[in-house]
């Protein structure tokens, strides 16, 4: 649903040695902490690991791992979550793609499996670095 | 029949408008004025974990503000989805204490809000729905269970849940009717989306063709049918080359576009609470041209249908390049003609609105 959005163009960041993005939710109803289950950061072919992956969401970083758990946070359709990750960035132009992972919580394809989604996204931007992270 | 006509409630669903509030060009008042701005109440549904932030938890600031602007633009709050979601933490499913719990703040936010009902779905069982019967009656919401695409109204699952309303007696229980279970065409405005991403004429064809021999057959008998026709929608991907639109074929083919016929829905007819006026696109020369809009409105007409019809623009996923708004104002004409035509009319004044759905649920809702 509508993944032509997951990524906010032109807000790729790097510093120190990390990469950070704005992506949005590609479904039309808000989907709590538990429900965003994976997710890839990949820019110009490089993956980031995936142990180094963080999220940030309502003013708060997440690991995959603290979200599985977590239903008091919600991904609300209109806000921009961040994706960040361990990846050097020069400066220019940059490929970057997200995939992310979804669960739907209300719909039950099985007797004890929930609805299951992959989205991706890529688009082209140059990178902002963030030069306080050097000094 | 011999029931007295109907006169449904015109109104719209802000689902129609997803792509416009996702992106950001809308907020949720500026939504709500330009419904009344241009005309596509009076009758208003919402989602509630769309278009409420922090939903079902809402606060008694919020809430007042939220009536003086409905009050202030004159809309009439018809229906509030509310979502059964059983997989919140997909590694453990709720059991009934806690989907019942989960679902009582919903219904509870519901009355805080205003709406009379709360849409509700699929994936509550007739027990689940007799658990929830005096939590509806306590904050006085109904609850309208929608019926769409493959699970259609004579399908087993809602017909044993038509049997357990009828044993309870609850005016607090039925159904919310959505067209996409009786569709009549896969929706032209799709197949373009797909040709503008690259499928062949053949496929496209091919793809129309599917979903027609399915329409002849009608509505599948069990899952496994329906399991089986979603194979066949990703087996054209394959067959002609283009792999990666086969489970949308599928999606939309067995999941969107449901093949039962209009009277299919005389099966639930008098548990009807609510109706979303389901539909893809117009075309060119101002019709639907996959849902049998006006058949429909005849149906709600002559079986003395006077509660709202929310009109549910679903053709946003893939139709980026018309605006939702146009597609509304031409979906609701298609409908105030066809209720005229069957010699009735829509409500379209606000006042007589909330005197009819008052009427039309027999009780009021109690914050």
């Amino acid at each position: 649903m509508i993944p032509d959005r997951i990524i906010e163009q032109g807000t790729l960041r790097a510093r120190g040695g990390r990469a950070a993005v704005e992506v949005r939710l590609p479904w039309y109803r808000a989907l709590p902490a538990s429900c965003i289950s994976a997710a890839k950061l990949t820019i110009d072919g490089a993956q980031a690991p995936t142990e180094s992956l963080r999220w940030e969401m309502n003013g708060e970083e997440f690991t995959f791992a603290d979200m599985k758990t977590n239903t008091a946070q919600w991904w609300f359709p209109t806000d921009s979550a961040v994706l960040s990750g361990d990846l050097a960035v020069d400066a220019g132009e940059h490929e970057v793609r997200v995939d992310l992972e979804l669960y739907i919580p209300y719909i039950i394809i099985a007797d004890d499996q929930v609805l299951h989604i992959e989205e991706h996204d890529t688009k082209t931007m140059s990178v902002r670095q963030d030069e306080e992270a050097y000094a | 029949m011999t029931a007295e006509q109907g006169t449904p409630i015109q109104g719209v669903t802000l689902y129609s408008f997803t792509r416009a509030f996702h992106a950001r060009e809308y907020d949720l008042d500026q939504l709500i004025r330009k419904t009344a701005t241009e005309g596509f109440g009076p009758g208003l549904e919402i989602i509630g974990f769309s278009s409420f932030r922090g939903f079902p938890e809402i606060d008694d600031h919020f809430a007042g503000r939220f009536s003086d602007l409905i009050d202030e633009v004159g809309l009439v709050r018809t229906s509030l989805a509310v979502n059964a979601d059983i997989g919140l933490r997909p590694d453990k499913l709720m059991d009934q204490d806690e989907l019942i719990a989960y679902m009582r703040r919903q219904i509870a936010a519901a009355a805080k809000l205003g709406f009379p009902i709360a849409r509700v779905q699929i994936s509550l069982t007739p027990d689940s729905m007799e658990a929830l019967a005096p939590i509806a009656e306590e904050y006085g919401v109904t609850l309208a269970l929608e019926v769409h695409a493959d699970q259609y109204a004579s399908h087993p699952r809602i017909l044993a849940l038509r049997d357990r309303y009828e044993h309870l007696g609850s005016p607090f229980l039925g159904f919310t009717m959505d067209w996409g279970a009786t569709v009549s065409g896969f929706a032209p405005s799709l197949i373009e989306a797909y040709r503008r991403r690259g499928a062949s004429e053949e496929l496209l064809a091919a793809v129309v063709a599917l979903w027609d021999e399915y329409y002849e057959q009608g509505p599948p008998a069990d899952q496994a049918d329906h399991g089986q026709r979603f194979g066949r929608f990703i087996g054209l991907g394959h067959q002609y080359g283009r792999p990666d639109l086969g489970i949308d074929f599928g999606i939309n083919g067995t999941g969107l576009f449901g093949p039962a016929r209009v009277d299919d829905w005389l099966e639930i007819m008098p548990w009807v609470r609510h109706v979303h006026g389901k539909f893809f696109g117009i075309d060119e020369n101002g019709q639907e041209p996959s849902v049998p809009v006006s058949d429909l409105i005849t149906l709600l007409v002559t079986n003395g249908y006077s509660g709202a019809v929310s009109s549910e623009y679903e053709g946003w996923h893939w139709n980026h390049w018309q605006s939702p708004f146009e597609i509304i104002r031409a979906e609701q004409a298609i409908q105030r003609t066809a209720a005229e035509s069957a010699g009735s009319r829509m409500i379209t004044d606000a006042a007589e609105a909330r005197r009819a759905i008052d009427a039309h649920l027999s009780h009021a809702v109690r914050a």
